[in-house]
């Protein structure tokens, strides 16, 4: 939490300077979490797998987290319009980076994976400059399958003009199941 | 070229500028319509979505065929695992299924019923399969349901196909339909392209016409004011072969008219009868009255070419109002008229003016106002008066008591070759000129001439002049003074003159003046005559055969004698242009006298340049012979100065002021030598230092007349002419002698010294 108040806290970083300040923080997360908080198994049903460069697996050489895990990181809401709602909507759910942090993951792209086999890459660069989170919840309610659930990589479309573009709405996977690191 | 053919083309090409002008913004427009619909067409092409629609399609079919493979894997082999896949693949399908079913969506796929068809029976399973196979079924569906259910979701393989592939056959005539648009676009911005190229061309065109017409009217100007300027050269140039002709037309009439006034007047010494007198007398008036003519013409020709100068000089007014009475009381007295000149005591014994034109002006007043009165008198009243600018003015008012003028002829009056009226021009014929030249000459001297009359009371016309005082340095003018008659010894003068009419006319002048004249029948015999003999005086006529006037009055000043380079010398002619007289006065003449000579000019010019008989200096010694000039040459100086001497000796002894002054005289040939000297080399100011420094010894030696002498010389050197500096060194030379005389006669020299 603090360490990534940190990195909250010095918005107006030049962006490199500001990814390095990221990556350490992200470093001294998977450091500070490694010995200490190795990520747990999951209990539940596994809905999100990170793999590929992945330091902190709890299952062979991925990291596969269960909703309750999604639910433990720190959680971020935002309300945006989207190409794929008539209205703005609330969603609810961790901030990739820090999912990533928690995975210990390490690479410069990020490979998604959807339910439907649809994939998208995504740099890694994406994760640390914009505050995309993985949305577990719309309007406070869980998505279902049929409505683009169980998670939704969302941009922050509204507070960032510059990502209501047909790149960022491809990289908006619905449906995420796997997320590859590369 | 004419104003409306100018006018006309320009019209035209404006006309054609503004046509092109108007075509080109239409088709600016009509860009701006094509950019317009483009981006319109883009924007529609990028909302509607239509390549998005195919792929959602696209993925509900293949989402279709993994549900059916899983579905029938299940229906083939019942196991538990296979049914979680099955509820995960079936929720995948109905996932992308809803993407089909919103408005958007379905607006663009289903377009057919067959297509709505298609939707309804896939809606109508999924609420069917949902019952049991969905996620909030809370339970695993039974083999049953899937094995009753698998026909249905087989059967709906065939229109899920047909879907898919209806959109992508709307979706490519879509894309063909925008292809074609935007390719007529296409045409129509390269048609549009190609009308704005030929429009900017045929402005182009336009332009390089109007500036070609310009530049042609730009040439035309340069030649229309190339032929003006040398119209206007022609005309000046006419207009002086014109004054040319009117001087060289006097000049032929008087030469000979010259002649004929003179014989006349000496025809009247030979004893003639009383009828012969009287009509000689008669043709005299004639003649006087045709001189007075062609005068007016010459005054006219050189006031109109401006030529005429005025040379003021000072003029004592009293005495010069006394010629004028002098010579128009005879004209009053015939015609029984009272002249009277008054003179107001205010105005200034002396003043700058012209006296020749003054009196030229006064005399046509005068002679006017006689003229036209018959009774009564005829007044000239010379006052002074505050001018425009508060300046004093000169008035002189001529009032006669005569017939008087109405409105209408005064405004004629000043106009050329009018005369009051028609009926008095019969009466009093003269060429009406006068009061022309008269104002003419007026405004000339800065003044001008006013008139004031009323029908049977008089007139009265009124000359004002600018007063110019006379300045405190100037010297006196030359007095006219017709009454005096030149002095007493005979001078031996040159007359060169071609013409043998006029030699003999002036030599009969010159004899009855008591002088003696010689004869040179042109330039070069004159020039010989000069070289030979030592002449008091030359008359030189301008236009001799041989060698002009001038020229030969170069080369008698260019004479290596002294005494024959210096002899005074008078140009003779009829033409009295400024110019004329001052190419005379450049080559060396002395005075100007214009033809005809009348015996008064003749006279009145010998006493200017010789003065009185005390005045004439015979520079061969002859001074010394007379006790005249012994007494004093400047005639009421003495030799001696009584009273300086008289101080001189009360400061040294008797015997050193005559030791200083025999000193002086004996230097006094060393001196005349250094003068001339100055005088040949012509250095008005050695001349000037060397006559300074000798009159100041001899102020203080008490030797006046010499002092006096020298102090002509001295104020004298810079501007009097050649010959008069001659005649002076000459008195300083002759002096010399006499003043020795005068102070070995006053004790003031040792006896038997040398002198």
């Amino acid at each position: 939490m603090a360490v990534h108040a940190t990195g909250a806290a010095s918005p107006e970083l030049h962006s490199s300077s500001r990814r390095q300040a990221l990556i350490f923080a992200a470093a001294g997360l998977a450091c500070w979490l490694g010995p200490a908080r190795a990520l747990d198994a999951p209990s539940g049903a596994v809905v999100l797998t990170v793999q590929g460069r992945v330091r902190l697996p709890n299952d062979g050489k991925r990291a596969q987290f269960d909703m309750a895990m999604l639910e433990g990181l720190p959680q971020r809401t935002l309300q945006t319009r989207t190409p794929w709602y008539p209205q703005a909507r609330r969603f609810t759910g961790p901030l990739l980076r820090g999912l990533l942090a928690a995975a210990g993951a390490q690479g410069s792209n990020l490979r998604l994976v959807a339910l439907n086999d649809y994939q998208v890459d995504m740099p890694m660069d994406d994760a640390l400059r914009h505050d995309v989170i993985v949305a577990r919840l719309m309007d406070d309610k869980p998505m279902a399958v049929r409505d683009k659930g169980p998670l939704f990589i969302i941009y922050p479309f509204d507070a960032q003009p510059e990502l209501r573009s047909a790149v960022y709405y491809g990289r908006s996977a619905w449906q995420l199941r796997t997320i590859e690191v590369l | 070229m004419p104003p409306a053919g100018a006018g006309q083309p320009r019209q035209q090409g404006l006309g054609w500028l503004g046509l092109v002008g108007f075509g080109l913004l239409v088709a600016l427009l009509a860009v701006a319509l094509v950019q317009a619909r483009q981006y319109a067409l883009l924007r529609e092409a990028m909302r509607s979505g239509d390549d998005y629609a195919v792929l959602s399609v696209y993925q509900a079919e293949i989402e279709y065929l993994r549900l059916r493979e899983s579905w029938r894997h299940a229906v083939d082999v019942p196991a538990d695992q296979d049914l979680q896949a099955l509820r995960l693949r079936y929720e995948i399908f109905v996932s992308r299924l809803r993407l089909l079913q919103n408005e958007n969506a379905r607006r663009r796929i289903a377009e057919t019923q067959e297509h709505l068809d298609t939707l309804t029976a896939l809606e109508r399973f999924v609420l069917r399969a949902d019952a049991e196979l969905g996620e909030q079924a809370g339970r695993m569906p039974s083999a049953r349901f899937l094995a009753d259910a698998w026909p249905e979701l087989e059967a709906l393989g065939a229109p899920v196909h047909g879907l898919s592939l209806s959109a992508a056959h709307r979706t490519a005539e879509r894309a063909e339909g925008r292809n074609l648009a935007v390719r007529r676009q296409n045409q129509l911005g390269l048609g549009l392209t190609v009308f704005m190229s030929v429009l900017t061309l045929a402005f182009a065109y336009i332009a390089l016409r109007q500036v070609r017409q310009l530049r042609a009217r730009r040439v035309v100007l340069e030649q229309l004011a190339a032929s003006l300027g040398e119209a206007r050269r022609e005309a000046e140039s006419a207009n002086r072969a014109k004054t040319a002709f009117l001087a060289n037309i006097s000049h032929e009439i008087r030469t000979p008219f010259h002649g004929l006034m003179g014989m006349l007047s000496l025809l009247r010494e030979t004893g003639l009868t009383p009828r012969q007198i009287d009509y000689l007398r008669t043709a005299t008036e004639s003649a006087d009255h045709l001189l007075a003519i062609l005068n007016d013409l010459l005054d006219m020709s050189q006031l109109e070419s401006g030529r005429l100068t005025l040379a003021p000089v000072p003029v004592d007014l009293r005495a010069l109002l006394r010629d004028v009475e002098a010579l128009m009381r005879p004209q009053a007295s015939a015609k029984a008229l009272a002249l009277h000149l008054d003179t107001d005591p205010a105005v200034p014994e002396r003043v700058m003016a012209d006296p020749t034109r003054l009196k030229q002006v006064l005399f046509n007043l005068l002679s006017n106002a006689i003229k036209f009165s018959d009774r009564g008198a005829v007044v000239l009243d010379l006052r002074l008066r505050p001018g425009a600018q508060g300046e004093q003015e000169l008035e002189f008012a001529v009032v006669d008591t005569g017939m008087g003028m109405d409105e209408a002829t005064l405004g004629k009056l000043f106009t050329r070759f009018v005369q009051g009226d028609t009926s008095r021009s019969r009466r009093h014929p003269g060429a009406g000129l006068g009061l022309e030249i008269s104002r003419n000459l007026a405004r000339l001297m800065r003044g001008d001439i006013t008139v004031s009359s009323r029908v049977g009371e008089g007139s009265c016309f009124t000359l004002r002049l600018p007063l110019t005082p006379v300045p405190a340095t100037a010297e006196p003018g030359p007095k006219p003074d017709t009454t005096a008659a030149p002095g007493g010894r005979a001078l031996r003068v040159l007359v060169a003159e071609d013409h043998p009419v006029n030699r003999q006319y002036i030599a009969a002048l010159l004899e009855n003046l008591g002088h003696q004249a010689e004869f040179a029948s042109n330039g070069e015999t004159a020039l010989a005559a000069a070289r030979e003999t030592r002449f008091d005086l030359v008359l030189m006529d301008l236009h001799m055969p041989l060698l002009d006037g001038v020229a030969a009055t170069r080369a008698i000043r260019a004479l290596p004698q002294p005494a024959q380079s210096t002899v005074p010398i008078v140009a003779m002619t009829a033409d009295g242009f400024q110019e004329t007289r001052e190419r005379c006065l450049v080559a060396g003449m002395n005075d100007f006298l214009t033809k005809p000579v009348s015996p008064q000019k003749l006279a009145t010019l010998l006493r200017q340049l010789f003065g009185s008989a005390e005045g004439v200096f015979a520079p061969d010694g002859q001074a010394t012979a007379a006790p005249a000039h012994a007494r004093s040459p400047m005639g009421a100086t003495p030799l001696l100065d009584e009273a300086a001497i008289a101080a001189a000796l009360q400061a040294m002894p008797r015997a050193k002021l005559a030791g200083m002054i025999q000193s002086f005289l004996d230097q006094g040939p060393q001196t005349v030598q250094h003068l001339r000297a100055a005088v040949r080399d012509a250095q008005p100011l050695e001349l000037r230092v060397n006559a300074h420094a000798v009159k100041g010894a001899a102020l203080n030696l008490g030797l006046s007349a010499l002092a006096q002498t020298a102090s002509a010389l001295q104020e004298g050197a810079a501007h009097l002419p050649a010959h008069e500096i001659a005649r002076l060194v000459q008195r300083y030379e002759d002096l010399l002698p006499v003043t020795r005389q005068a102070a070995r006669d006053a004790g003031l020299l040792v006896p038997g010294s040398p002198g």
